[in-house]
């Protein structure tokens, strides 16, 4: 592991363990909330991102994972099923679920998987909206006793996890071969790479972590419509948060699923069902102008001050642009 | 035993015949050129050896086993690698990073990260680009993608390697150069199939040469041998040699 590496896991750790602290100091149930939104929509984008953005495959059914995680988590979770079990059974339907999409989609090149994603998730939704139409709220008991802390620990719990993993597969061979596939995927498999596994390894992965998100949303969550998680709302979220902040990077979607996420509720408070449009704008300016996304702002500024640096007549020795890994802070797009 | 057999390859596309039972052999450490016109059907010979096109009728034997119908990253394993007449590059890797992917996939691939490095590293540097190790290969000219595209295609330790025009746009010096690099990867053990233009890097280089024309094989012998042949002066070599 190289310096960088260990840097990125240090801060990582102490930003996790700062985070755990907030709900000792503060009181107020509108932070607590809004945090656990931020940790949701941390771990939607940067699940997206090992299929989308490090693996380069559009998935636009995002919101089905996270629905199917979801909904199998609540309704064995409130049947009185323990709640690991329901989490762990809650991420591994909707890995069975990418896996039947996946598999076919993938042999056929080209779009066929964005349009197949799409298309099952929409059906997915309209089929919870038909078959779950009511409410689910939690039994009286356990409203009484409901509290936000342990939910908090779970969601932060929960979103350090996932942030580990992406860390984790974006040093791996796995990840690396992935990048290849993204790249230009007949090159990669001149050189022994197998796209189909990689596709399916990526699209597993993002498939287990939103459906973990899923689980999270329904231990969070006092009463929902079921059907509610499988809107095409998240997977949109997902995709631009990650968009914004910088797709297959490890700390781009993390950076914009921060953003997103208070931007978006500020938005909600002032101009109500404006974010959408501005949202979409901002988009599709960032997919214009900046397609590394908003960490690309900060390796733009690193190369102008290096440039700088060796242009100033006392730099006697070359200074190089310290180059990382392939999806650490470094866009994928530029 | 030959390395690779080729037997009665053909393929069209369409109406049109771009390889037509097209048979010939390449021995365990030979440099064999397959030379002929524009359109001849030499990079479609190479993408049927590489599976990256499949044959209408034919068989690829590698080893004494018959790759046709395996998937391209097997037959990569198997121990064919190759470079890209229009290169494939990973634009937004690094350099390192795009050889790291032959070294850490391949034939054999490197039993760590570090190894791999080290090793890809040293790759690159002898294709002289050990300086350009750690740019974003979308920063490189299209030279310097074709030396990544070699380096990487190494990497994967292939048993045999199939080189497309990677000598095109280069001059006189660095064809040089290019030949030495070829003679000495024949040094390690890899046997080289070479498509050129280049007739002083054709005679210079290979141990055999066999001449594709409109899909179909005319001539093959030693290079002094098919340069003196009638036919494959008047139907390519009259342009570029005579
Ligand atoms: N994928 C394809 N689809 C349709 N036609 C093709 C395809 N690939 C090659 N061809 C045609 O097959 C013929 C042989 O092409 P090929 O690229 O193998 O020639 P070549 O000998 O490599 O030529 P060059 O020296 O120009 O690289 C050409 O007429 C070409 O247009
Ligand atoms: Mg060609």
């Amino acid at each position: 592991m190289s310096r960088r590496d260990i840097a990125f896991i240090i801060s990582t750790l102490i930003a996790a363990a700062a985070l755990a602290v907030v709900p000792t100091i503060t009181t107020k149930e509108s932070v607590i909330n809004l945090l656990v939104l931020v940790y949701i929509y941390v771990m939607m984008a940067s699940s997206w991102n090992i299929i989308g953005g490090i693996a380069g495959q559009v998935n636009l059914g995002h919101a089905a994972f996270f629905g199917l995680g979801s909904l199998v988590s609540r309704i064995l979770w409130t049947k009185g099923w323990p709640l690991s079990i329901s989490l762990i059974l809650g991420a591994l339907v909707p890995v069975a679920f990418a896996l039947l999409i996946g598999a076919p989609s993938f042999k056929l090149r080209g779009v066929y998987f964005a349009i197949g994603t799409l298309a099952m998730a929409q059906i997915l939704f309209i089929t919870t909206r038909n078959l779950f139409p009511m409410i689910s709220s939690l039994p009286t008991e356990a409203l009484s006793t409901y509290s936000l802390a342990p939910r908090y620990y779970m969601a932060l719990g929960m979103t350090l996890l996932t942030v580990l993993v992406v860390f984790w597969l974006s040093r791996s061979r796995w990840g690396l071969g992935m990048v290849a596939v993204r790249e230009e995927t007949s090159a990669a498999e001149s050189l022994g790479v197998s796209a189909l596994q990689h596709k399916l390894l990526a699209l597993c992965l993002s498939a287990l972590f939103a459906g973990l998100a899923g689980g999270v949303f329904a231990y969070y969550s006092a009463g929902y419509y079921l059907f509610f998680p499988f809107f095409p709302t998240w997977t949109f979220d997902a995709v631009m948060a990650t968009y914004i902040g910088g797709t297959g990077t490890v700390i781009g979607p993390i950076i914009g699923a921060v953003f997103y996420v208070l931007v978006k509720e500020i938005l909600a408070l002032r101009f109500v069902e404006l974010h959408p449009f501005i949202f979409g704008t901002l988009f599709i300016l960032v997919v214009l102008f900046l397609p590394g996304g908003m960490i690309q702002i900060w390796s733009r500024l690193r190369r102008l001050l290096v440039r700088k640096s060796t242009l100033a007549p006392s730099a006697a020795k070359e200074e190089q642009v310290p180059e990382t890994n392939m999806v650490h802070d470094r866009p994928a797009v530029e | 035993m030959p390395l690779l057999k080729v037997e009665g390859l053909s393929k069209s596309f369409g109406g049109l015949q771009a390889v037509s039972g097209v048979s010939f052999q390449v021995a365990e450490g030979e440099i064999l050129g397959l030379i002929g016109p524009n359109g001849s059907g030499k990079t479609t010979v190479l993408n049927l050896i590489t599976g990256f096109l499949q044959p209408n009728a034919g068989a690829i034997w590698f080893c004494d086993e018959n790759v046709v119908n395996l998937p391209r990253h097997q037959i990569c394993r198997r121990g064919i690698a190759r470079t890209f007449q229009l290169t494939k590059p990973f634009l937004n890797i690094t350099a390192l990073e795009n050889v790291l992917v032959g070294r850490m996939y391949g034939r054999q691939p490197a039993p760590s990260r570090k190894a791999a490095e080290e090793e890809s590293l040293a790759l690159l540097e002898r294709v002289g680009l050990g300086d350009k190790a750690h740019s974003l290969v979308k920063d490189l000219s299209l030279m310097q993608r074709k030396k990544v595209e070699l380096a990487r295609a190494l990497a994967a330790k292939p048993k045999l390697l199939l080189l497309d025009e990677i000598m095109a746009g280069l001059n006189p010096a660095e064809v040089d150069d290019a030949m030495h690099l070829i003679r000495e990867i024949r040094s390690w053990n890899i046997t080289l199939i070479v498509v050129e233009h280049i007739v002083k890097a054709i005679l210079g280089l290979c141990d055999r040469v066999v001449v594709l024309n409109m899909g179909e094989k005319i001539a093959e012998g030693a290079p002094q041998e098919i340069v003196h042949d009638p036919h494959v002066i008047e139907v390519y070599l009259g342009k570029v040699y005579a």
